[in-house]
């Protein structure tokens, strides 16, 4: 997706959840003995199976429910779903595909340049924070896209989204507060590392 | 006072009184004390209205006594880091608020006691007194992930937005712990807190300025600074041969690992400074660059001009020389011209040489971040190589880990090739191969027969 720059950022989406669900009993242990790339947790109460293509791994659960994880673009996460209802299906189940959702959309994307974390977070206090001895990046939320955005000092982001499109929108949002911290504003900095805020 | 209309059953008189007998109303004669009636007890009416049995059994509400320790415990912490009694009144009213919420009215003792150092922490903050989250993890004899998780809670729950703490700040009070005055050390290694305050403080603010402190634990990084400020303070043979292992015992604190990484890359800033000093003649490494940290710090502003200059000089002439050979294309990479120097004319020229720059640099330059169907190299080239390009950038970004690549799936093998005349045989099975196999699967379809 192109940014509102002349360069395009390069936004690449690393991992897509879902879940859908059968709307039937399903038996666990039948997966486990009769499925082919499963594994199966008793201790949890899940089998994990997973599909080759797309690249996805679901933890199926005894009540119908399913959490499909490791997709890279939320048409890849339906198809995998469908695929792996179809699997059931296979194995003598009565499934039925319903209530798929994307629940949560992971991107990374990499500014050319290193942020000055402190003056981001000075910038926009209340909604970024930032705990060097705790975490090395800074977290900005966005409360109304409900997206978070881990910033790191050396340029790269991490997205976390409830869809691609809240994504894409929040490092829109976010870029030009980042943009305005590039640099280690050489002047105002000399006087704040003496005094304190 | 007399009854009149019951009289005596005994005697017959109407002289008749009220005479209770402690609580028991009776009307007695007079004259010969006969009772003529009494009240019962059970039909003694209370003056009042009923009351039930749970409300007349419990106590007063008595305020929780881990609530009453806790501030105690609030009280003597602030006591032990000798802060002002406004600090102490405000992370005692947090404290109270805090314990009070949902989160932390249940949990254990333990983590209570963490609130505890998080709201002297917070207090501190919002009022300016410099401290680290270390020393309150050491004070609560906490691990610095379950304080870290209990403030980020905390300061949720009581809406606070408490301002950073920079570095510098916290030099003062973190030098103190270093017992390397010259009551704790023998004179020729012991040295002046103030002055160690003093040129770590200006180590750290050159290491700012040259992106090593951003994202990074303060704590190492003040240790790095503190044994560099030491040894250059003085700096003897006896001193130079010190390592951090050894700084670290004789003033008696513990050693944090990262700090090495930390004195690697201050020595390495320092060195490209110190290869600008106009009076020093022998080429500085990184073991004699600890001699000339006082004239590098003394001077730093300078210096950082002069080694942005030198280093796009260098650039220039770099890309000049394969600016003839490669093709002309318009340099889209935005170049991080920095501050330090606001030179135009160089820059206009800088920027279009760039991308070749770049595609020379960028080919053995593994890519990390692109996309994996990178469209064009000059969007490659920023992503991956801005850090070589800039003469302070991000250690992270300068040694960039080299992303495994994943190994791209045999798609020109498709199982329709055509085999030779050579390798047909090794296809082909034996006269044997086929007996045995032969054998073996009608072994199997018996096997499953019997089976079934």
């Amino acid at each position: 997706m192109d940014s509102s720059n002349d360069d395009a950022l390069d936004i690449i989406i690393t991992n897509v959840v879902a879940t859908f669900r059968t709307r039937c009993h399903l038996n666990l242990r039948t997966i486990a003995l009769e499925g082919t790339n499963v594994i199966y947790k008793p201790e949890v109460g899940k089998v994990l199976m997973k599909l080759r293509k797309p690249k996805i791994t679901a933890s199926i659960w005894s009540s119908g429910k399913i959490i499909c994880t490791g997709a890279t673009s939320e048409d890849d996460a339906k198809v995998g779903a469908r695929r792996l209802a179809r699997c059931l299906q296979k194995l003598g189940f009565k499934v039925r595909f319903s209530a798929f959702k994307v629940v949560n959309v992971l991107a990374v994307c990499s500014m050319p340049f290193a942020i000055h974390l402190v003056d981001f977070t000075k910038n926009n206090r209340p909604i970024a924070s930032y705990e060097p001895e705790l975490h090395p990046a800074a977290t900005y939320r966005i409360k109304h896209l409900k997206a978070t955005i881990q910033v790191f000092s050396t340029g790269s982001l991490t997205v976390t989204g409830p869809n691609v499109q809240n994504v894409a929108t929040a490092v829109e949002q976010v870029y030009p507060l980042l943009f305005e911290c590039q640099k280690p504003l050489r002047e105002k900095r000399r006087g704040e590392l003496r005094s304190q805020e | 006072m007399s009854r009149s209309a019951l009289s005596c059953p005994g005697c017959g008189s109407s002289n008749i009184i009220d005479d209770d007998l402690y609580a028991q109303s009776q009307l007695v004669c007079v004259d010969c004390g006969a009772v003529v009636s009494e009240g019962s007890l059970a039909d003694e009416h209370v003056e009042g209205s009923g009351v039930n049995f749970v409300r007349a059994t419990t106590s007063a509400k008595k305020p929780c006594p881990n609530l009453i320790k806790g501030l105690q415990r609030v009280k003597v912490i602030c006591q032990t880091l000798r802060v002002h009694s406004g600090i102490e009144n405000l992370s005692q009213s947090h404290y109270q608020q805090a314990y009070q919420h949902d989160s932390f009215i249940n949990v254990s003792l333990q983590k209570k006691d963490v609130l505890a150092g998080c709201c002297v922490l917070v207090s501190c903050r919002l009022l300016n007194w410099p401290i680290t989250m270390g020393t309150i993890g050491c004070l609560v004899d906490a691990d610095l992930e379950m304080v870290g998780a209990v403030y980020r809670e905390m300061v949720k729950i009581l809406n606070i937005v408490a301002p950073i703490i920079s570095v510098t700040d916290v030099m003062e009070a973190h030098v103190q712990e270093y017992k390397i005055s010259s009551l704790h050390v023998p004179e020729d290694l012991a040295e002046n807190p103030k002055d160690l305050t003093k040129r770590a403080v200006a180590l750290v603010e050159l290491a700012a300025d040259t992106w090593i402190v951003t994202g990074r634990r303060p704590i190492p990084i003040m240790m790095a600074a503190i044994y560099l400020a030491w040894q250059s303070l003085k700096p003897t043979k006896q001193r130079l041969k010190f390592s951090l292992d050894k700084f670290c015992q004789i003033a008696k604190v513990n050693k944090h690992r990262p700090a090495m990484k930390r004195i690697a890359e201050m020595k390495g800033v320092l060195c490209k400074l110190g290869k600008e000093i106009p009076w020093v003649s022998e080429a500085v490494t990184a073991d004699n660059i600890v001699l000339h940290v006082a004239d590098v710090l003394q001077h730093r502003y300078t210096l950082l001009k002069r080694a942005q200059r030198s280093h796009e000089k260098a650039l220039l002439d770099n890309c000049e020389v394969s600016c003839g050979d490669s093709q002309t294309e318009d340099g889209g990479a935005p170049s991080q011209i920095s501050d330090f120097v606001n030179e135009t004319s160089n820059s206009s020229s800088v920027e279009q040489c760039e991308p070749h720059s770049e595609q020379g640099n960028g080919c053995d330059n593994t890519c990390t971040v692109s996309d994996p169907h990178g469209d064009s190299q000059k969007s490659q080239g920023p992503a991956s190589n801005w850090g070589k390009r800039v003469l302070f950038a991000p250690p992270c970004v300068v040694n960039a880990k080299r992303r495994r690549a994943e190994q791209p799936e045999l798609k020109d093998v498709t199982g329709d090739e055509e085999i030779s005349d050579s390798e047909i045989d090794s296809y082909i099975r034996t006269p044997k191969e086929a007996r045995d196999f032969a054998l073996n699967q009608k072994m199997l379809s018996v096997l499953k027969s019997q089976k079934s």
